[in-house]
């Protein structure tokens, strides 16, 4: 079996169909089963995939309401590497879910993926990702967290100001169930996580750039008590935002991109 | 312990000029002594400048003004050399901002005074939107936090003291 068709620039080394899924009707949040699970010493990689989410999580304990009908799921991981080269599966899991859509028949022209790893549909935010890592017996253990807007998505007065407005895949003309979209995805994400291990970051931090919103324009990234203007430069090899600023080149590893 | 030579003291003072400069403090009064309790009293001051952040501040949760902040045995964020040396220095795995609440809002994941348990989460590090939670490495007691709040830090570079 091979990956749905698309951009792919994965070598299809790595066929997700054979990854373990656990399937659940509601859970606090899939990340969180995927922690404990790996915590219990489940072996890794597996999915987890929920109805519903009670406690879903986005970035510094921002809500993700969770209605059923969208797509919520975690890929748990034991990544070898540091945790630097950990967190660059914020870049592989964006890709791969844009990938996914390309092969779901949406015009890659409407899809552009926003520092780090959100995936806009039409200039809208249609997708999130929040990974959370831990060291588990002195070995890593990763989660990436996938929230899509299948069916429906938040009002846009639910979202906070200045943020991007959300949209549900559902508005674009395509219908899939999570598990119809998970079937896609997994296999997807194995094959550029299969290329990460093979080639590095590299390969997988071009396609990023080919696909990055406002990449040359002016963005502002907040942080903790300030917020830097410049223009978007690049992503480097660690995957830090790079602003070329009036007081600069800055290199950034977290922020909130706002544009 | 490093022994103090005159190299890392004009170190120690020109990361301490570094940190008046980017958190807009006037004054910076730190006494340390090396030995049984190795302790380390901190003193900063911001003249009549407003906007509070990134202020080193004796706990956590709570944001000084501009007034003088007198703060006990607690640190200055990057400070040089010997934090990073303390065989009880629990250090950041990655480039990043660090959390030590698991939420804005949220209680602290540890305080000064804290016992902790092996692999009890301390704080958080984010890059890439990724929440890496930071395990303690053993048991003990959290001595000293050395970051603020929301500060980057650099790979290598010592969190929080626990013996």
């Amino acid at each position: 079996m091979t990956g749905p068709a698309g951009s792919g620039a994965g070598d299809g080394a790595g066929d997700g169909a054979g990854i373990r899924r656990v399937v659940l009707a509601r859970t606090d949040s899939t990340n969180a089963e995927a922690l404990r699970r790996l915590a219990a010493g489940e072996a890794a990689p597996f999915w987890v995939l929920a109805d519903r989410q009670t406690a879903g999580r986005g970035r510094r304990g921002r809500p993700w309401v969770s209605p059923a009908g969208n797509f919520y799921g975690s890929v748990a991981l034991r990544p070898g590497g540091d945790a630097g080269q950990a967190a660059l599966r914020s870049f592989t899991a964006a890709l791969a879910l844009a990938e996914t859509l390309d092969g779901l028949g949406l015009d890659p022209a409407r899809l552009a993926l926003k520092w780090p790893n959100d995936v806009l549909l039409d200039g809208r935010k249609l997708a999130g990702i929040l990974l959370e890592g831990t060291s588990q017996r002195g070995a890593l253990a990763l989660v990436v967290g996938i929230g899509v807007n299948l069916a429906s998505a938040p009002p846009p007065g639910a979202v906070e100001p200045g943020a991007v407005p959300p949209v549900a895949l559902a508005e674009a003309g395509l219908r899939l169930t999570p598990d119809a979209f998970l079937d896609a995805l997994a296999p997807r994400f194995a094959a550029l996580e299969a290329e990460f291990a093979a080639r590095g970051f590299e390969p997988i931090r071009a396609a990023w750039l080919a696909r990055a919103a406002r990449l040359g324009q002016q963005i502002t990234a907040r942080l903790p008590g300030r917020q830097i203007t410049g223009r978007f430069e690049t992503v480097d090899e660690t995957g830090a935002v790079v602003l070329d600023t009036p007081a600069g080149r800055q290199h950034l590893p977290a922020a909130d991109i706002h544009f | 312990m490093s022994k103090s030579d005159h190299t890392s003291d004009v170190k120690f003072i020109a990361a301490l000029a570094a940190l008046l400069r980017e958190h807009d403090l006037s004054e910076v009064e730190v006494r340390r002594s090396f030995g049984e309790d190795d302790t380390l009293d901190v003193r900063v001051a911001r003249g009549t400048l407003a906007a509070p952040q990134m202020q080193p501040a004796p706990a956590p949760v709570h944001h000084a003004a501009a007034a003088p902040a007198p703060a006990a045995a607690s640190a200055v964020a990057e400070a040089p050399e010997d934090p990073a040396q303390h065989p009880g220095a629990v250090t950041s795995p990655m480039v990043g901002t660090a959390y030590l609440q698991p939420e804005p809002g949220a209680p602290a994941f540890v305080s000064v005074g804290d016992k902790v348990s092996e692999g009890q989460t301390v704080l958080i590090i984010e890059a890439m939107k990724t929440m890496n939670q930071i395990p303690a490495p053993r048991a003990g007691t959290v001595k000293r936090i050395l970051i603020e709040d929301g500060s980057p830090v650099e790979f290598g570079a010592p969190l929080l003291i626990l013996e």
